[in-house]
């Protein structure tokens, strides 16, 4: 009987996260931010995949093909940075929604991708679920 | 009437006098720095008008900031003691010799040698140019020089004043405190972003909590909490954007409302908050105390002026003149009602009353039929001047 019950739970969530949730990839150094804005995603609703800098998350993109949404902070270590990365994704995976966020710049529109959104940290949490929600239509 | 003979005597004395002047100004070859040592040339004619000449190259001679006269053909008439001893040039080895010979032909530079001809011809001035003297086993020196023909008398003489300034340690310190600024800048950068992500850690801390927790009230309290922190927050964005200390009210109140409204008010069609500044400026001191009674005063009015899905405008007021300055948060909803007996003042009214005092300010509040306006009021008395009467 246990048995039956818990491989019917399993069915049942993983059948609501291929229904209604996309995918978002969080990338963010400092573990807490990342951790806490994970927690946001899927609070939100959606399910999310953390990377620590760029390198990780193209490899990470690289991988699997259901990413929807990028959520990126600038500053971070490693080969490039946040800004860079999300032109990288815009030329290679067009389709992916991007939003960049930063402590220490204030970003014009002209700096980033067509149709990327940038917010200043510390950002508010409902601000970003509502514009992950327009972008992803849910 | 004075003899004949005396007067031939005072001429004597007086060509001897000259020759004395002359003669004592003829270079005694010194390397020791700080010995007045001089170099000249060109024999001087022994009349009246020597003694001009010879105070003109005194001066020359004597001077602090390194200066050599030249004739038509770029010969060194003079230099001066203080260029000799900052280029190295040994006195002895000056007279005859043309600019482009000294020392060891490291004053030979095809485009000050035409510079200079330029100038003898009177076809140009050299101001301000900048000439790198390279001298073998030395470190290069960053000079500055200026020349212009000496026009004097009814010579025809041609005679040039070439200036030299060193200017290689001036142009090092500047390098330095650039590059002490670029750091200065990049430093404060880093600061703001350790700011602004350890604001991000516990506004995320705050939000999360507010998911966890069961308990309404306690939901509340966190979320007041982070209205508070964003509210600090947003005086270190506009911090960051002014680069100078000073926070403009316009804007940062415009931004406070936005992210309180964000956060606080569930149905954008149902309330507003409206924002009207001034062009006031003020540091970030009392921007932040500012900050804080609006983000109190705001969140107060959300939770108990508009009840049971009633709809409204917030209005935030801020305007000064001079030294004084009111700031006001009034409503449309449903008004304040009489103060209980015996209820001990929320967390909310101990913040706003300390911070109306720590701003030297008073508090009012009134009616706004419908609704409450609060006003925090800093005035000074003005001293009005007695009228003499005369």
């Amino acid at each position: 009987m246990e048995t039956n019950q818990r491989s019917t739970f399993k069915l049942l969530f993983a059948g609501n996260r291929m229904m209604n949730s996309a995918v978002i990839l969080v990338v963010e150094d400092h573990p807490l931010i990342r951790l806490s804005a994970m927690e946001l995603v899927e609070a939100a609703g959606f399910h999310a995949i953390g990377a620590e800098n760029a390198d990780a998350a193209i490899a990470i993109l690289e991988a699997r093909a259901d990413i929807r949404l990028v959520f990126t902070d600038v500053e971070m270590p490693g080969s490039i940075d946040g800004l860079k990365l999300v032109h990288y994704i815009r030329d290679r995976w067009p389709p992916v929604h991007l939003i960049v966020v930063s402590g220490r710049d204030k970003l014009h529109e002209n700096q980033l991708p067509a149709g990327s959104k940038f917010f200043s940290k510390p950002y508010n949490d409902n601000t970003i679920v509502a514009e992950m929600t327009r972008l992803l239509g849910t | 009437m004075e003899p004949f003979w005396l007067w031939r005597v005072m001429l004597v004395v007086h060509d001897a006098l000259v020759l004395l002047v002359d003669f004592s100004l003829i270079a005694f070859a010194s390397n020791k720095p700080g010995k007045v040592s001089l170099s000249m040339v060109a024999p001087i004619n022994f009349h009246p008008e020597a003694a001009g000449l010879s105070l003109m190259l005194a001066v020359i001679t004597s001077s602090d900031a390194p200066l050599v006269l030249l004739d038509g053909q770029l010969a060194v008439i003079a230099a001066s003691a203080s260029f000799c001893h900052a280029f190295q040039i040994d006195p002895a080895s000056v007279p005859g010799k043309r600019l482009s010979e000294l020392g060891n032909g490291e004053w030979d530079v095809p485009q000050l040698n035409s510079l200079l001809e330029a100038t003898a011809s009177g076809a140009a001035e050299v101001q301000g140019y900048e000439f790198s003297l390279n001298r073998n086993g030395l470190a290069p020196r960053c000079l500055v020089l200026n020349a212009h023909k000496v026009k004097y008398d009814d010579r025809e003489q041609t005679r040039l004043l070439l200036a030299v300034a060193d200017v290689t340690e001036a142009r090092a310190n500047d390098k330095i405190r650039d590059d002490l600024l670029r750091d200065k800048a990049i430093l404060l950068k880093e600061v703001q972003h350790r700011v602004a992500n350890s604001l991000q850690i516990i506004a995320s801390i705050l939000m999360q909590s507010a998911r966890r927790v069961n308990s309404e009230e306690t939901r509340g309290h966190l979320n007041d909490a982070h209205g508070r922190l964003m509210s600090i927050a947003a005086v270190q964005q506009q911090l960051a954007a002014s680069g100078l200390g000073k926070v403009e009210l316009r804007s940062y109140f415009t931004q406070l409302c936005k992210s309180l409204g964000a956060s606080m008010i569930p149905d954008h069609r149902l309330l507003t908050i409206e924002v009207s500044v001034d062009a006031s400026v003020t540091d970030g001191n009392t921007s932040t105390s500012l900050g804080l009674i609006v983000t109190e005063l705001v969140i107060n009015a959300l939770k108990h002026a508009f009840p049971e899905n009633r709809s409204g405008k917030i209005v935030v007021d801020y305007r000064s003149h001079g030294p004084n300055w009111t700031l006001s948060i009034s409503d449309n909803g449903v008004g304040m009602p009489a103060p209980s007996e015996g209820v001990k003042p929320g967390l909310g009214t101990n913040i706003i009353e300390a911070l109306a005092k720590s701003l030297d300010s008073e508090i009012k509040v009134a009616s706004a039929n419908p609704g409450t306006a609060i006003s925090v009021i800093h005035a000074q008395l003005a001293v009005v001047p007695v009228a003499r009467i005369v």
